[in-house]
């Protein structure tokens, strides 16, 4: 009998998804979000700059600690463009890995947990590149993937953009450089890696909101 | 040295590196491996799977020779997305950057790793309150680990409830990572600005709570046939070269924890979980298991211990070191020699370079549909396969 109430126990689990982004984040990481500070600081990417943060760059080393302090902020992520308005009822997500260590896919696949649960805000991952709206793309440029995401970028439908997510995506980071293609991104999602927090409110503004 | 000879092969074999054959207990030259090559017969087709598509969470191409359902052979191609770390010549502490990107989720036992085998190269004692960090450290990631492999294995099974609850409880230990540390993989914890972790007064209670829901729902998976039934007698394999849960599930005491000298495990009163199956559902069953033990150990640490995160800064000099310690899915093995406090050579033995290697030889005579239980089962991390280290 036990075998055959899954159904049941689930709903004995309880509600467990989280209002965010409506609300602010349950348990935000200190590491990463937004840094503020002033003054001079070692950093080993360069982030940071006459004074200026380079979240893009940033992998959360802490090396620039005390004269820069993370907030909490989750907010580390940049938009160029957003999605038609067609696509903000149904976003299908392709990911590649370029070459990440491995935290970056993680913490994508984590929006797909109860705790934030992306399908609510009509955002899906799909398996082909032929049903995707959008290219996530991760990890740093390495030879054998360059021919790999060319491809996949050019078998999906138009409209489509290109999501960076991670330092390595959008920089190179400590690793490397960045992927070719990810010069054409409209969505920048930094972080070393970013959460998931960041991930999915990045994702929601670039389809348009929630409908 | 302290922990390694640099002679014939002494103990259980672990791997290779670029440089050296691993044994449990020495390092002997290194052995070349001819390529493998399987042609498909009349009737047969390779089909290639990857290097990019949905179903793996990183790149890689898979190879399945096959004449429709049952897999003949079976080839793992890891290189697609090689990276190239430069690490030579680089100063302790920024090397460190990039050993903690290896392989991101499991970032804190090749921290791990590195730590004990610079500390085996440059100070003459080992540092007890580091290593009940480290240890710390590495049982929260391989209870997050176990986790996700659990939940990666009920996915294939179209087990939505157990896949969605393993998921919220590998995130709350994410959660609670990120309370004690700062940062969910632990980078940055054991940077020389800012090495400090928070043990607040909830962890306990947190850590308490994971583990209840935990055991009930490893209890209801072990009571679903359907759930058993996909992995009893899938990928079964037995050899003596296995490492980690791999090992464990065939019968072999094999774990870094107990039968290496790196990190002092002996005060847990660790006794290693072993099965006899040697099946996808023997490795689900040690992983399921070693959740508890390191939920213990974790406990034990945060009532008793004093840890203490590293001083990187303080480690100056030359001369050679190496480490193993036991990662989630087996031995980590690193060796490191360093001159004028630089990185001269650095070279690693991955768990999941072996792990390829035994999902390979247990494939072939299960059918198709058991590719992804079988592949979920051994843990197998790419980015720590196909990377390269200068």
């Amino acid at each position: 009998m036990r075998n055959s109430i899954w159904f049941l126990k689930g709903l004995r689990n309880g509600k467990k998804t989280e209002r965010f982004p409506a609300a602010d984040p349950g348990e935000p990481p200190l590491w990463p979000s937004v840094l503020e500070g002033k003054g001079e600081a070692a950093c080993p990417t360069n982030a940071l700059e006459s004074g200026e943060w380079n979240a893009g760059k940033c992998i959360a080393c802490r090396r620039c600690v005390p004269q820069y302090l993370p907030t909490g902020n989750q907010k580390t992520y940049s938009l160029s463009q957003v999605a038609p308005r067609l696509l903000s009822r149904s976003f299908y997500l392709y990911q590649v890995d370029s070459g990440t260590c491995g935290a970056c896919n993680a913490e994508l696949l984590s929006i797909l947990s109860p705790q934030y649960d992306a399908s609510r805000l009509n955002i899906f991952l799909t398996n082909t590149p032929r049903h995707a709206d959008a290219l996530i793309l991760m990890g740093v440029y390495t030879e054998g993937m360059d021919e790999v995401i060319s491809k996949a970028y050019e078998a999906m439908p138009d409209p489509k953009l290109i999501i960076a997510l991670g330092t390595c995506a959008i920089s190179g980071g400590v690793i490397g450089k960045a992927p070719v293609l990810s010069s054409k991104a409209v969505v920048e999602i930094q972080g070393c890696p970013p959460s998931p927090y960041t991930i999915l409110e990045a994702i929601v503004e670039a389809k348009g909101g929630v409908k | 040295m302290r922990y390694y000879k640099t002679t014939r092969g002494n103990g259980r074999y672990i791997g290779r590196t670029a440089s050296f054959t691993v044994y449990s207990d020495s390092l002997d030259s290194p052995i070349t491996v001819g390529e493998r090559v399987t042609e498909a017969a009349p009737g047969e087709l390779v089909f290639n799977y990857g290097p990019s598509t949905g179903g793996m969470v990183e790149s890689a191409r898979i190879a399945i020779t096959t004449p429709g359902e049952i897999i003949r052979s079976i080839r793992v191609d890891p290189t697609y997305k090689m990276r190239k770390l430069k690490i030579t010549g680089l100063a302790l502490d920024d090397a460190f950057l990039q050993i903690e990107r290896i392989n991101g989720y499991h970032s804190s036992s090749y921290q791990a790793a590195f730590l004990k085998a610079a500390e085996d190269a440059l100070l003459p004692d080992p540092n007890q309150s580091l290593d009940e960090m480290l240890v710390l450290q590495m049982e929260l990631e391989r209870i997050r680990s176990h986790m996700n492999v659990m939940e990666r294995l009920c996915e294939p099974a179209g087990f939505g409830v157990p896949y969605h609850q393993a998921a919220q409880l590998r995130e709350e230990v994410s959660r609670l990572i990120s309370s004690i540390f700062g940062h969910r993989y632990f980078f940055g914890v054991h940077s020389a600005s800012h090495s400090t972790v928070n043990f607040n007064t909830g962890i306990l209670k947190q850590s308490g709570d994971i583990e209840r829901r935990f055991s009930a729902l490893f209890e209801s998976l072990q009571d679903s046939k359907i759930f058993v039934n996909r992995l009893q007698n899938t990928g079964k394999i037995d050899k003596h070269w296995l490492v980690g849960p791999a090992a464990r599930a065939a019968g072999y005491r094999y774990d870094a924890r107990i039968d290496s000298p790196s990190l002092d495990y002996r005060k847990y009163g660790l006794t290693p979980y072993i099965e006899e199956g040697r099946d996808a559902f023997a490795r689900f069953l040690v992983r399921g298991n070693e959740i508890y033990s390191s939920f213990a150990i974790v406990n034990s640490i945060i009532t008793d211990g004093s840890p203490e995160c590293a001083k990187i800064s303080d480690m100056h000099g030359s001369g050679t070191g190496a480490s193993r310690v036991e990662s989630p899915q087996g031995d980590l093995f690193c060796y490191l020699s360093l001159k004028n406090d630089k990185v001269e050579k650095i070279e690693f033995c991955s768990p999941s370079t072996s792990n390829i290697i035994a999902f390979e030889q247990s494939m072939p005579g299960n059918v198709f549909t058991d590719f992804h239980f079988n592949w979920e089962s051994f843990g197998i991390w790419i980015s720590e396969a196909g990377v390269s280290i200068e």
